[in-house]
């Protein structure tokens, strides 16, 4: 009886180790999972369009019109480049899709931009031409009695 | 001796128990800010007939980022993930925003147009 329990007792203490191990371990490993350190997938495809509409916010004028978004979005567009380089996916593809917003957003401002200045010009030319008709239909009745 | 070990895992079962009640009891009233702003954002463009009417498409680009940003935390309350994506929706609203002012601005050229010839 005595060597059962000293058997028991020796199987419980060679446990003991891996009991006192296996949850911290496990806690460890939740939180790894949970955290932005674990690994996914490198966010390549979204860093690529990020990129395109960064080009293309650039095409549209951003830099003149849209400057601080436009700005904001290369500033994404590198610390995702560095994020992804230290192997920190999660945080390259938060910030790979902030810059590629930014972008689009930097684009759509700048379109807005140049359409509205397009209008205000075209009514500009509108009413400088109202005016000179305006001005010379005023001025033919005082003609026409001369002709006469 | 045994009797401890007895109490102190019915201590700890109560505990596990209690917590996870109370963050289950808790979960539906807790809130996040930044998605609670970013709703706020996204409802004032929608009562905007002009963004509603002009730039639809981009309008509801915001609206499914949101409806991301619901379902993440409601299910796994990951601020981190939470707060990036209410953010990317506040730009969508903002894209959203400039674009009907594009199109705005191309319908008055379209009608002063006329106007010129």
């Amino acid at each position: 009886m005595s060597t059962v329990f000293g058997s028991n007792h020796l199987r419980q203490r060679r446990k003991a180790p891996f009991r006192r191990w296996l949850i911290p371990s496990l806690i460890l490993l939740c939180a790894f999972e949970n955290s932005s350190c674990s690994t996914g997938k490198p966010p390549t495809e979204i860093l690529s369009k990020a990129e395109l509409d960064l080009r293309a916010a650039s095409e549209a004028r951003a830099d003149e019109l849209a400057p601080m978004d436009l700005q904001s979005a290369r500033e994404k567009l590198e610390a995702s480049k560095r994020a992804m380089a230290a192997g920190r996916y999660e945080e390259a593809r938060r910030l790979a899709e902030i810059a590629q917003v930014e972008a689009e957003l930097a684009a759509a401002k700048a379109e807005a931009e140049i359409t509205r200045r397009a209008a205000d010009d075209l009514r500009r030319r509108i009413d400088t031409l109202r005016v000179d008709s305006e001005r010379s239909s005023a001025s033919e009745p005082s003609r026409a009695p001369a002709k006469e | 001796m045994k009797l401890s070990i007895f109490f102190d895992r019915r201590a700890v079962g109560a505990a596990l128990l209690l917590t996870a009640s109370l963050s289950l009891g808790c979960g539906a009233a807790v809130r996040n800010p930044a998605l609670e702003r970013a709703k706020d954002v996204y409802n004032r463009a929608r009562q905007d007939r002009e963004v509603v009417a002009r730039a639809a498409v981009a309008l509801d680009r915001a609206r499914l980022t949101l409806e991301q940003a619901e379902r993440v935390w409601s299910a796994e309350k990951d601020v981190v993930e939470v707060e990036h994506l209410a953010f990317v929706a506040e730009k969508r609203v903002e894209i959203a925003r400039a674009t009907a002012r594009r199109r705005q601005a191309a319908d008055e050229i379209q009608q002063l147009n006329p106007q010129r010839d």
